[in-house]
């Protein structure tokens, strides 16, 4: 597997677009939590506040930078979805496999990639953990790091999807316009749809799950909403699961 | 057996609702260089597509080296199927260095093969900048590196120039000349003539005929003939020495005789002793493409 990743390497390390999004990713976070703290402290002038309580004070702040963040997952998933249609695109996927890859070497590296790539944005989220946190003034605590976890499981739900959809749809532009169609509005109408005729189960739809891993922060304290962690949990292994199952069997199976 | 390459047992593949090869079998023998030919259209990619794993067959099976067939097993095989399929974005070598690093070849391999096609000028170049030639050029470096014992051509002079079909075809020769099993498809007859010791002749994804080149694609002398009583010339053809067939065509009979046997002095005596006097002779060399042309045109 190092053998087949360094071969992944050798794709993306020359790729432009890889770079663009990796430091439009770095800059995504860092703004939308930046401006985050900023509106927070202009309210509540730098000190607790009963309403918004203290977002962005170790261990809240973990919590906090987690939820944030999760709104800029689409770039990792749209990196993702370049990645694959591009194999599609330039008919290397048939290459690799001529020069004597397996298809199950193909599709594993690239479920490894997506792991790799969750990893990644994970790590970049924890610095900005650090890094909002310490600047609110308040000792550091890992009391809440169970959402970087979260996190991370909700960045592998998201880069799984893209795949998916890449593997499924194979050319780019329609990808791209499906998951953001998707991820955007097609699973809150959905929700809404479900939720409304069958109990809670719209809570449950693929990015849905992942999402509810991570409450929303400032209103949390006033609107005690608790989501089932654990049953949430379970599910996104379940989709997870799927996901790996799904890829494998599509790419294992189909005509190139 | 084990001086097979490649066998083929019976492949089906069906898409929808077109049937795109039927029940096609023949053995590729270990050192030859192995024609597919038939019309676009005809499976021919398909086929290879197959054999490399990048299509599955709805029925049938295949075997390299003898065995069960395995990704291990194209490690061995250079493959330039249908198009040259790099990245866009990476440059001659490096994109060279991918397919080196899945076949497990030295990267010291790469200057080699580039050298050998004429791209070493160009190795820094970005793919995308290339010329159809090119990279036409730059995915047969692909097939030498690692110098397999097996290469399989997909169209090999597809989009090139003269020269540059010329290169190819020198390059073909050299590896068949060293010994390899060379797999080619092609749609044109003439190179299949020129490069190959084997032929399979396919059409709408049905084999024709298989064997060596000298056996399917024999050439042969045909000699037009007429004269004012043309049942009774009917009847005294099929007499002639070395008439292998007769055959009728608006105004004139069409004799058939071995390559460089026809001999019109005697077909004229022969007439003129049977009391036929000829209006009409002249001797035409059928050329390959009609042989090729009558083979994929009697299935119609």
């Amino acid at each position: 597997m190092f053998k087949a990743l360094h071969i992944e390497w050798l794709k993306i390390r020359h790729y432009r677009t890889f770079w663009v999004l990796s430091i439009l990713f770095i800059v995504a976070v860092l703004g939308i939590n930046y401006i985050s703290f900023e509106v927070k402290n202009s309210i509540s002038h730098g000190r607790g506040d009963v309403l918004l309580g203290s977002p962005f004070s170790f261990p809240k702040v973990w919590q906090t930078i987690t939820y944030l963040s999760s709104y800029v997952l689409f770039i990792p998933g749209l990196f993702i979805i370049t990645l694959i249609t591009n194999e599609y695109s330039y008919k290397t996927h048939r290459q690799n496999i001529i020069d004597g890859w397996s298809r199950a070497t193909f599709i594993k590296t690239k479920l490894a990639l997506v792991f790799i790539v969750a990893s990644g944005v994970t790590c970049i989220v924890f610095l900005n953990v650090l890094l909002f946190g310490l600047s609110a003034g308040s000792g550091i605590s890992f009391e809440n790091i169970k959402y970087l976890f979260y996190f991370f499981i909700q960045a592998l739900s998201y880069g799984s999807v893209a795949l998916i959809i890449g593997l499924l749809i194979k050319r780019s532009g329609l990808s791209i316009a499906i998951f953001f169609l998707y991820s955007l509005i097609l699973e809150n109408v959905l929700k809404a749809i479900l939720n409304k005729y069958g109990g809670s189960s719209g809570n449950y739809l693929p990015l849905k799950t992942t999402d509810a891993l991570i409450p929303m922060p400032f209103i949390g304290d006033i609107f005690p909403y608790q989501p089932n962690i654990t049953t949430a949990l379970i599910m996104s292994g379940i989709y997870l699961i799927l996901y790996y199952l799904l890829a494998n069997w599509k790419f294992k199976t189909a005509d190139l | 057996m084990e001086n097979n390459v490649l066998s083929i047992h019976q492949i089906d593949k069906h898409y929808k609702n077109i049937q795109a090869l039927r029940q096609v079998s023949f053995d590729v023998l270990k050192g030859s260089v192995f024609g597919i030919l038939g019309p676009n259209g005809s499976g021919k990619t398909t086929l290879l597509g197959i054999v490399m794993d990048v299509l599955k067959a709805s029925s049938g099976t295949f075997q390299w080296f003898g065995e069960t067939p395995s990704a291990a097993q194209r490690k061995r095989i250079g493959t330039l199927l249908e198009t040259p399929n790099f990245y866009h974005y990476l440059s001659a070598v490096d994109n060279l260095k991918i397919s080196a690093a899945i076949k497990g070849v030295d990267e010291s391999h790469i200057h080699t093969v580039l050298e050998k096609v004429n791209l070493g000028e160009r190795k820094h170049s970005k793919f995308n900048t290339f010329s159809l030639g090119m990279k036409q050029r730059l995915a047969i470096a692909a097939c030498l590196l690692g110098n397999p014992e097996v290469m399989v051509f997909d169209e090999p002079t597809n989009g090139l120039d003269p020269v540059g079909i010329a290169e190819v075809r020198t390059v073909i020769k050299q590896l068949a000349a060293e010994g390899k099993t060379i797999i080619m498809a092609s749609h044109l007859l003439d190179e299949v003539e020129k490069v190959c010791t084997h032929v399979a002749i396919l059409q709408r994804g049905k084999l024709l005929s298989s064997g060596s080149v000298q056996q399917i694609l024999t050439d042969e002398d045909m000699v037009e003939l007429s004269c004012n009583n043309m049942a009774k010339l009917k009847s005294i053809a099929p007499t002639i020495n070395g008439c292998t067939r007769v055959e009728q065509n608006d105004n004139n009979l069409l004799l058939y005789f071995a390559s460089n046997t026809a001999a019109l002095d005697h077909i004229n005596r022969t007439c003129f002793e049977g009391n036929i006097v000829l209006t009409h002779l002249v001797l035409k060399k059928r050329s390959l493409e009609s042989k090729f042309f009558e083979l994929t045109n009697t299935q119609n």
